[in-house]
C-alpha cells in the first residue's frame, strides 16, 4: 500500500509543527518586501558608503565598552582591517521576504582537467555578474565549484549561466542545490536558523588557534568584528549619530527603520564579513546527501542537530537536490576528522563528499577580487524577475 | 531656491562648469556598467584636456587614473566636483568639496526634494550659498560643450558645434536634443542640464550665455520657474534671442513635474507666459517648435521687416507656408506689392508656366540656375526682408545641386543680414540637404509649417 502523506498524518503534522516555512523563490513580491536602497535600509547604506574612510559608523562606545578596546583605537583597527582587505561591512537579504529563489550549484570536473581549463572556468564564474556568490575549490576535492544565485527565474539560471558551461568537454557534473533554509552564512545565523538569529560564531579557541596562524589580526581585531557582529539589536551596531552627520539624515528615524528591518522584520542582516582568503585559512567543505527514503522532517533535525554547532562556518540546507545540505569549517582552526565524524555518525547520511577552498569569489554581489582591483565593487543584478534567457538582452 | 537676480558670484564661476581644468567624479565606478565610470570614461573618450581625479573609497584605480578615497586627499586644485554618488553620501560630499576650495559643485545624485526630502535639499543649498560653492543640480544628466570637447555626465555623446546654448531641467529632453544635434546637425555652443536647480538658477545661466562668444541663441526648458523675477531681469539684460519651452500646464502634468525636477508652479500659465512675454522671451508650445525656433534664432538674423518672398518648386509647400504665415500672423504679400521690380525680374528664372505671385513658384522642372537665380534676386531686393526657399524633389530636381547654390548664395549674400530658411520636403536627398544646409548656417525644415514657425520667429526676434 503506498504510503499517506497528506494533510492529518503523522508525518506531515510533524513537518508543519516546526518546519512550516515561508515559501521562496516564488515569482511574486511577497507583502512587506523592501528594496535595497529602500529608506528603511538608509542607516546601512549610510555605513556602507562611509566605513571605508569613517569607520567611527560603527557603535565604537559599543565596542570599547564590551571589549574595553578605547574607540580611538578600534577606529583605526577597522580602518586597518579594510585597508587590509581583512574584512568587509556585508548585508545578507532573506530571500523569502525579498522574494528571491536562491539557487547554489555544484561542479565537478573531469579527472585530468587541465590547468588552463580551470582557470578558463574559474574566470567565467568570477566575471560572471549573474552568480552573486561562489567558491572556487583548490584542485584534488571531491568537486570543484559551488556557487549562487539569488533568482525569481530559474530559466535565468540555466540560461545565462548553467547552459554557458555545463557542456564543455572538461565538467563532469553539475548539480542545482535550492536552498531550503539559510542556516548559518560567514559564520553568522542567518533568518532560517531555528534559534541564535544573529548569533557570529568565533569561539575563543579558532580566535587562539587564528592568532598564532598568522600576523595580520590579533585578539584585539577579533574582538571588535565579534562585538559589532553580536551586538543585541543592530541599534548597537552603528552609531547612528554620526551616519547623521554624514548624510544629513535625522539620526533616530534612521534607527528605528533599520532595526525594524533586520530586528523586527528580519528582512536583512548587516554583518562584517571575515576575508579568510586574505588571513591565509582554508574553508574545508562538507557536501552531505541523506539516504532518499530520508523523510523532510528528519532531515531538518539533523540540520537543526549540526546547526548547534559553532565550528560550521557556512550551513546550507537544500531541497529537491542530489545533496541536502553543504556545511564548511575553517580547514586550520576545526578538526575535519571530528567533523566527518560527527556527519558520519547520522544513519541517515549516505555520502560526504569534501573540498577545500582558498578563497571566495564574492560576498553575495560584492567582489573579493582585489587582485583585480575590485575589491567591494558592489554588483547587484535587479532585474532577476525580467527574462534574460534572450541573447543581447 | 528662491533667489531675486542672478548673483554675479555665481555667474562668474559657471565657467568652472562648462571648461574646468581639473575635475573630480565622485563615485567614479571601476565597472563599465555604472554610472560613476562612464562620466569619467566619456571625458577620456571625448577627448576632455584637462586633468581627471577619480573619487572611490574602494578603487585605487578607475580606467587607468589614480583614486582617491575622498576629495581631501587630492592636493591639486580641483575647480569642478562633480557627484554622482547616493544621496545620502551628498552632504558630506559637499563639506569636502568646501574644504578643498573647489570652484563648483555638480549633483548628478536624484532622490532629493523630488522624492520628499526638501529639507535635505534646502540644508545642503543653504551651506553652499553661505560657502559661496554654486550648486548645479541635483538630479541632472550632466554639461558639456563640443568646442571644448568637454562631455562631462552620463551622456552617450557631444553634439556638432553650433550657435545654440541648450539650458535644460529635463535630462531626457537634453539628451533628446543631443541626439538630433547629431542626426539632424542641430548645433549647440554649450549643454545643461539644472534638474532640481536647488542653488544655481536659469538666470545665473542666461547672463553667463551672453558672454559665451559661442553661443547666439539661447534654448531654455523650463518644468519649475521658481525665480521668475531674476529670470526676467537677466533676460532683459541679455542682447541675444531666447527661446523658452514651459511645461506643466496640464493638471497632471502639473503634478509630474514636481515628481520629476521638484518643480513647483504655484501660479496658472497665463501667469508663466506673461513672465516669459515680459522677460522678451519666445514661447514655443511643442518640443519640435521649440528645436525649430532655436535653429533659426541660433543661425539667422532676425527678421527686420515683414516682407517674407518664398521661392519653391512646388504649389502645394507654397499654400502650405501662406496659411501657416497667416495663422500665425505673419501673412505672406503678393510679389508685385514688395517689389514690382523684383516680380518682373524673378520670371526670369520660371518657365512661362510658372507664378510669380508669392510664393514664387519656379516651378517642378526648375534647375541648379534658375533656383539660384531666383534665390540672388530675392534676396539682393532691398525691399525683401528675408527669403523661405523650398525644394520639393521631382524627377529632374538635382536636390544636391540646388543645396550648394543655396549654400553658396547665402554665403554671398550674408553682409545683408537677412534671414534666409529652406523647406526640404521628401526623402533621403533631403534629409541630407537638411543637414549639409544646416552645416552651413541655413536652418532647413522637412515641413512648411515648420521653416514658417522659424521665420516668424525670427520676426519676434526682432521686435
Amino acid at each position: 500500500m503506498p504510503k499517506l502523506y497528506k494533510i492529518g498524518t503523522p508525518e506531515q503534522q510533524e513537518y508543519l509543527r516546526d518546519y512550516h516555512y515561508n515559501p521562496k523563490g516564488m515569482a511574486f513580491s511577497e507583502p512587506g518586501v523592501i528594496a535595497s536602497d529602500a529608506k528603511e535600509f538608509l542607516a546601512f547604506n549610510i555605513a556602507k558608503s562611509f566605513y571605508q574612510v569613517h569607520p567611527e559608523v560603527f557603535n565604537l562606545a559599543y565596542v570599547e565598552e564590551k571589549t574595553g578596546i578605547k574607540k580611538e583605537e578600534a577606529a583605526k583597527r577597522l580602518k586597518r582591517l579594510y585597508d587590509e582587505k581583512l574584512m568587509m561591512l556585508v548585508k545578507n537579504s532573506c530571500v523569502n521576504i525579498m522574494g528571491f529563489g536562491l539557487y547554489y550549484w555544484v561542479v565537478k570536473l573531469k579527472e585530468g582537467t587541465s590547468k588552463e581549463d580551470r582557470k578558463d572556468l574559474y574566470d567565467f564564474f568570477q566575471n560572471n555578474d549573474q552568480i552573486c556568490t561562489g567558491y572556487p575549490m583548490d584542485e584534488g576535492g571531491e568537486f570543484d565549484f559551488y556557487n549562487g544565485n539569488h533568482m525569481r527565474n530559474l530559466d535565468n539560471l540555466f540560461y545565462g549561466v548553467i547552459e554557458k558551461f555545463r557542456h564543455r568537454p572538461y565538467v563532469e557534473w553539475v548539480h542545482i542545490c535550492p536552498v531550503r533554509r539559510l542556516i548559518r552564512e560567514s559564520s553568522v545565523n542567518q533568518f532560517d536558523a531555528k534559534e541564535g538569529y544573529r548569533h557570529y560564531f568565533f569561539e575563543e579557541d579558532q580566535v587562539k588557534k587564528a592568532v598564532k596562524l598568522q600576523k595580520k589580526m590579533d585578539e584585539k581585531d577579533f574582538a571588535i568584528i565579534e562585538a559589532l557582529n553580536n551586538s543585541p539589536t543592530v541599534g548597537e551596531m552603528f552609531d547612528y549619530m554620526v551616519l547623521s552627520s554624514l548624510s544629513g539624515l535625522p539620526a533616530k528615524e534612521m534607527k528605528e527603520d533599520l532595526i525594524k528591518a533586520v530586528d523586527h522584520d528580519r528582512g536583512v542582516i548587516p554583518m562584517i564579513y571575515l576575508n579568510y582568503a586574505a588571513l591565509g585559512l582554508h574553508q574545508r567543505f562538507f557536501l552531505v546527501s541523506l539516504f532518499e527514503n530520508t523523510p523532510t522532517y528528519r532531515s531538518e533535525q539533523i540540520a537543526d542537530g549540526l546547526a548547534k554547532d559553532p565550528r560550521f562556518v557556512n550551513f546550507f540546507d537544500f531541497s529537491d537536490a542530489h545533496h541536502n545540505y553543504m556545511l564548511s569549517i575553517y580547514d586550520e582552526l576545526s578538526d575535519a576528522d571530528e567533523i566527518r565524524a560527527k556527519l558520519n555518525s547520522y544513519g541517515e547520511v549516505k555520502e560526504v563528499l569534501e573540498s577545500l577552498s582558498s578563497r571566495q569569489f564574492r560576498r553575495w554581489t560584492a567582489r573579493l577580487d582585489y587582485e583585480n582591483g575590485l575589491y567591494e565593487e558592489c554588483v547587484f543584478t535587479d532585474d532577476v524577475l525580467l527574462d534574460r534567457s534572450t541573447e543581447g538582452m | 531656491m528662491e533667489i531675486k537676480e542672478a548673483r554675479p558670484y555665481v555667474v562668474e564661476s559657471l565657467k568652472y562648469a562648462l571648461n574646468p581644468s581639473s575635475i573630480a567624479v565622485v563615485g567614479a565606478s571601476r565597472y563599465p556598467t555604472k554610472v560613476g565610470n562612464k562620466v569619467v570614461y566619456e571625458l577620456q573618450k571625448w577627448g576632455y584636456k584637462g586633468k581627471i581625479f577619480p573619487v572611490n573609497p574602494r578603487a585605487d584605480e578607475v580606467l587607468g587614473l589614480k583614486a582617491y578615497h575622498t576629495l581631501r586627499e587630492i592636493k591639486e586644485p580641483v575647480d569642478l566636483v562633480f557627484v554622482a554618488v547616493p544621496a545620502h553620501i551628498v552632504s558630506s560630499i559637499i563639506h569636502d568639496a568646501v574644504a578643498i576650495k573647489a570652484k563648483m559643485l555638480v549633483i548628478a545624485t536624484s532622490a532629493f526634494k523630488e522624492i520628499g526630502r526638501a529639507e535635505l535639499q534646502n540644508d545642503i543649498t543653504e551651506y553652499c550659498r553661505e560657502q559661496k560653492l554654486p550648486l548645479i543640480g541635483p538630479n541632472l544628466v550632466g554639461m558639456g560643450s563640443p568646442y571644448t570637447h568637454f562631455n562631462c555626465g552620463f551622456i552617450p555623446y557631444l553634439p556638432v558645434e553650433g550657435p545654440i546654448a541648450m539650458i535644460s531641467q529635463s535630462g531626457a529632453n537634453l539628451l533628446a536634443a543631443l541626439g538630433t544635434s547629431q542626426e539632424e546637425h542641430f548645433g549647440m555652443s554649450f549643454f545643461v542640464g539644472l534638474g532640481n536647480k536647488a542653488d544655481v538658477d536659469f538666470s545665473e545661466f542666461i547672463e553667463y550665455a551672453e558672454s559665451d562668444p559661442h553661443t547666439k541663441c539661447l534654448s531654455i526648458y523650463i518644468e519649475g520657474l521658481d525665480s521668475p523675477e531674476a529670470f526676467v531681469k537677466s533676460c532683459k539684460k541679455v542682447t541675444k534671442p531666447i527661446v523658452v519651452i514651459k511645461v506643466g500646464r496640464s493638471k497632471i502634468g502639473h503634478k509630474a513635474a514636481f515628481a520629476h525636477t521638484a518643480s513647483e508652479n504655484p501660479m496658472d500659465d497665463e501667469y508663466y507666459d506673461q513672465i516669459i512675454k515680459e522677460a522678451g522671451a519666445i514661447r514655443a508650445t511643442t518640443w519640435q517648435e521649440f528645436l525649430d525656433v532655436s535653429l533659426a534664432l541660433g543661425y539667422q538674423p532676425a527678421l527686420k521687416g515683414d516682407n517674407v518672398v518664398m521661392i519653391t518648386n512646388g504649389g502645394g509647400a507654397g499654400l502650405l507656408s501662406c496659411d501657416h504665415f497667416e495663422r500665425l500672423g505673419l501673412p505672406l504679400k503678393e510679389l508685385k506689392d514688395i517689389s514690382p521690380l523684383l516680380a518682373q525680374k524673378i520670371r526670369a528664372y520660371m518657365p512661362m508656366f510658372g507664378s510669380p505671385l508669392n510664393p514664387v513658384d519656379i516651378s517642378g522642372t526648375a534647375s541648379v540656375i534658375q533656383y539660384k537665380g531666383a534665390f540672388q534676386q530675392a534676396l539682393r531686393d532691398p525691399h525683401v526682408d528675408g527669403v523661405l526657399g523650398a525644394i520639393c524633389p521631382t524627377a529632374v530636381t538635382d536636390v544636391h545641386g540646388v543645396t550648394l547654390a543655396a549654400v553658396e548664395v547665402a554665403e554671398k549674400t550674408k553682409d545683408l543680414h537677412k534671414p534666409f530658411v529652406m523647406i526640404c520636403q521628401g526623402g533621403e536627398e533631403c534629409s541630407e540637404a537638411i543637414k549639409l544646409l544646416r552645416s552651413h548656417g541655413i536652418p532647413a525644415y522637412k515641413t512648411a509649417e515648420q521653416a514658417v514657425n522659424a521665420m516668424v520667429a525670427l520676426r519676434k526676434a526682432a521686435r
